[in-house]
């Protein structure tokens, strides 16, 4: 096996010639296809089985099983007729879809989708004689840049908003874009523990270190609470249910997007979708091994894809699973969830993985190690819901004062 | 090195064709008749009468503050992680000033109420 | 054949030279733009450009890191606390014509300085060093730098995050 130091993509490491151009550009075309079918399929997926959950039947006219629904949506709203608010400022408005969609496409490059990831694999495919990872591009710092792209994400829904020059887009924009600061903290925190586990940013190094078992799975490896508080911060990233505060139609009307129509809308609605497919992919590698799984007969690279579209769908039910059994969350309660409940133990499971690490490195006795940190951990609970109480209180006199009647005595 | 970010400038621009393309597709296909009515800020039927507020609780600004302090240690945090196994317990340490620090003035913060959203819920006080 | 060898058969030079300046004319162009628009969340807008400029230089240098850092904090939490503080006190679509200030010759006369100091500061402090062909700077090296040679700077760091949070509490009093 290769022993990648610098995680890069073995197509390179020859001279970079016709072929090997020829290689990247077929993925990169490969990758923007299947992620637009990808998002068709999703939309159908998710409204089936919203539909079953309700008892209802769901999109069933347009193709076998209605999969074509969302194929004659878009359709349909290429025909519709495209408003801009007069009160908008539009240079603003026209940029803010970009915004959104560029950084939903880009965040999918850095997910292995298959390769041999097998017992002994080196996650790579030989393809005309070359070899190559199946993902569009490996960067050294792949989870960093995931966290750029998902930062660069709130730039379409507060920009959209805020262009569009109206009360409740504005509104939703800004509820939006601090929700989505809120857990982005708690969604990079959470993947230290991952990046502690493997030593590396590389995405596919993430994923190579998590073969030959699912004990060797971060979720496992990691103790299941990074993943736990990373699944919860991502569906709060994509604003999702139960955290689609965003687009509470009940008091927002949409959202940041309520002013936009035809097919400036439908690049939002694209880039939603996207991006929980690709939330979902990214789970799947940090967490489950991405295309790790046993292999049988036939091409070792197939069955890593397979056991990646299989894992893949489980998390695409995972978040419709949320969005029909889980209530709306009021605006306080998302927030004290993300900075008083997520932040502190994300932070916290993290210094305690690295204790446990560096003590079995030194041959400490796991017991001691784990009561001691284990203790410092209570403390620092400890000292949260102290701080938490205190403030409590204080919002609680204040109301008092505020309350009693002046002139009453 | 390069070459591993160009794939990356690839797909980017194929994202940004792909967006103008479908807007231009729409121009030509979709029918222009706008209204006054139709290019008046949605409020679900209402004319607007207010323009959109200006102003917003300061809580926001503090949210985004505080995002940066916590960004940072992410960008300082990860770095450790990749090699705290070759520092060993000196690492271990370092790294414990620098998040204790952190996490208690992020305490000090929450204890003073700059994270508190919303009125309290309203102690009713039982009378009979 | 080791991956460093091979890169460092690779010419990169010309396609660094002609990326380099078409990045560098944007940033300019783009910095232009943000002093002299006339609405104060383009102007925003254009300082990010300025600095999405800056973390593609990072990367045509092989600091990847850097630059994932320069977008991470700059460009994803620093600009959106701007856009934040704008919108707190007024983001008017439109133009608006009291974003000017009449001293223009002071402006000039401070950025001109700032400039001078800058500008001969690196080159006095790089005069002789060349950066390595196809140098690459891993996470691993920066690491490396960080918890040996500027472990000092690396818990000032978190004495100035702690000045930053006390800042915010004082932002946060009776608002």
């Amino acid at each position: 096996m290769r022993t990648n130091v610098f995680a890069l993509d073995p197509l390179f490491l020859d001279d970079v010639g016709f072929e090997e151009v020829g290689i990247v550009l077929l993925k990169v075309v490969v990758a923007f296809v299947m992620l637009l079918v990808s998002v068709m399929l999703m939309v159908w997926f998710e409204r089936k089985f919203i539909s079953d959950m309700q008892n209802r039947i769901g999109p069933n006219v347009a193709g076998p099983f209605g999969i074509l629904q969302t194929f004659a949506d878009g359709i349909k709203l290429f025909f519709k007729e495209d408003l801009i608010p007069e009160r908008s400022d539009r240079f603003v408005f026209k940029l803010a879809p970009y915004l959104s969609l560029v950084p939903a496409f880009l965040v999918f490059v850095i997910v292995p989708i298959g390769g041999d990831f097998g017992e002994d694999g080196d996650g790579t495919v030989t393809w005309f004689g070359h070899e190559t990872f199946l993902q569009v591009a490996d960067a050294p710092v792949g989870v960093l840049f995931f966290l750029a792209m998902s930062s660069l994400a709130v730039y379409g829904v507060m920009l959209a908003g805020w262009s569009s020059g109206s009360k409740y887009p504005l509104l939703g924009s800004v509820r939006a874009s601090a929700q989505m600061v809120s857990y982005e903290a708690a969604l990079g925190l959470s993947l230290a523990a991952v990046i502690l586990k493997t030593g590396s940013l590389s995405s596919h190094d993430i994923a190579l270190a998590q073969t030959g078992g699912i004990v060797n799975w971060n979720v496992l490896a990691t103790g299941i609470v990074p993943f736990v508080i990373f699944l919860i911060a991502g569906t709060a990233e994509l604003n999702r249910p139960p955290f689609d505060l965003v687009e509470a139609e009940q008091e927002l009307v949409g959202g940041f997007h309520t002013e936009y129509s035809s097919l400036r809308f439908a690049l939002f609605f694209l880039a939603e979708f996207m991006n929980t497919v690709t939330m979902s992919a990214i789970i799947v590698t940090l967490f489950f091994g991405g295309p790790a799984g046993p292999t049988y007969a036939g091409p070792a690279w197939l069955w890593g894809m397979f056991w990646f579209m299989l894992k893949l769908l489980v998390f695409l039910g995972v978040f419709v699973w949320f969005r029909a059994t889980l209530p709306r969350l009021r605006y306080d309660q998302l927030m004290d969830l993300g900075w008083k409940i997520l932040i502190p133990l994300s932070l916290g499971w993290f210094l305690f993985v690295a204790a446990l690490e560096i003590g079995d490195n030194r041959g400490w006795s796991r017991v001691v190690v784990a009561i001691v940190s284990g203790a410092a951990l209570a403390l620092g609970a400890l000292l949260m819901s102290a701080a938490i109480s205190a403030s409590r209180r204080q919002r609680l006199d204040e109301q008092a004062e505020s309350d009693s009647p002046v002139g009453a005595r | 090195m390069l070459g591993q970010y160009l794939p990356i400038l690839a797909l980017g621009v194929l994202a940004v064709l792909f967006a103008a393309v479908s807007f231009v597709a729409s121009k030509l296909l979709a029918p222009r008749r706008p209204t006054s009515a139709k290019a008046a800020p949605y409020e679900c039927g209402i004319v607007p009468t207010k323009e959109a507020p200006e102003r917003f609780p300061v809580r926001f600004f503090l949210v985004a503050m505080i995002f940066i302090v916590f960004d940072i240690e992410i960008i300082f945090i990860y770095p450790w992680a990749t090699i705290f196994e070759g520092l060993g317990l000196y690492g271990l340490v370092a790294m414990l000033i620098f998040a204790f620090a952190v996490f208690e003035s992020f305490v000090y913060l929450v204890g003073n109420g700059a994270l508190d959203w919303g009125p309290l819920k309203k102690q009713v006080p039982r009378t009979r | 054949m080791s991956a460093a060898a091979v890169l460092a058969d690779i010419d990169w030079h010309v396609e660094q030279q002609v990326f380099f300046y078409l990045i560098a004319t944007t940033q300019v162009v783009a910095a232009w733009r943000v002093v002299t628009t006339k609405n104060i969340v383009h102007a925003a807008l254009y300082l990010v450009v300025v600095l999405a400029g800056v973390a593609a230089q990072f990367i045509l240098l092989g600091a990847e890191f850097i630059a994932s850092t320069q977008v991470l904090v700059y460009i994803g939490a620093v600009i959106v606390l701007f856009l934040f503080g704008i919108m707190l006190t007024q983001a008017r679509i439109g133009a608006e014509n009291d974003l000017d200030q009449p001293n223009r010759l002071p402006a000039v006369l401070t950025a001109g300085l700032l400039a001078i100091l800058t500008v001969s500061t690196v080159i006095r402090t790089f005069e002789d060093v060349e950066l390595p062909d196809n140098s690459r700077t891993t996470t691993a090296s920066v690491s490396d730098s960080i918890f040996s040679d500027y472990i000092i700077a690396f818990e000032a760091v978190s004495v100035l995050l702690l000045a930053a949070l006390i800042g915010a509490i004082v932002v946060a009093r009776k608002d």
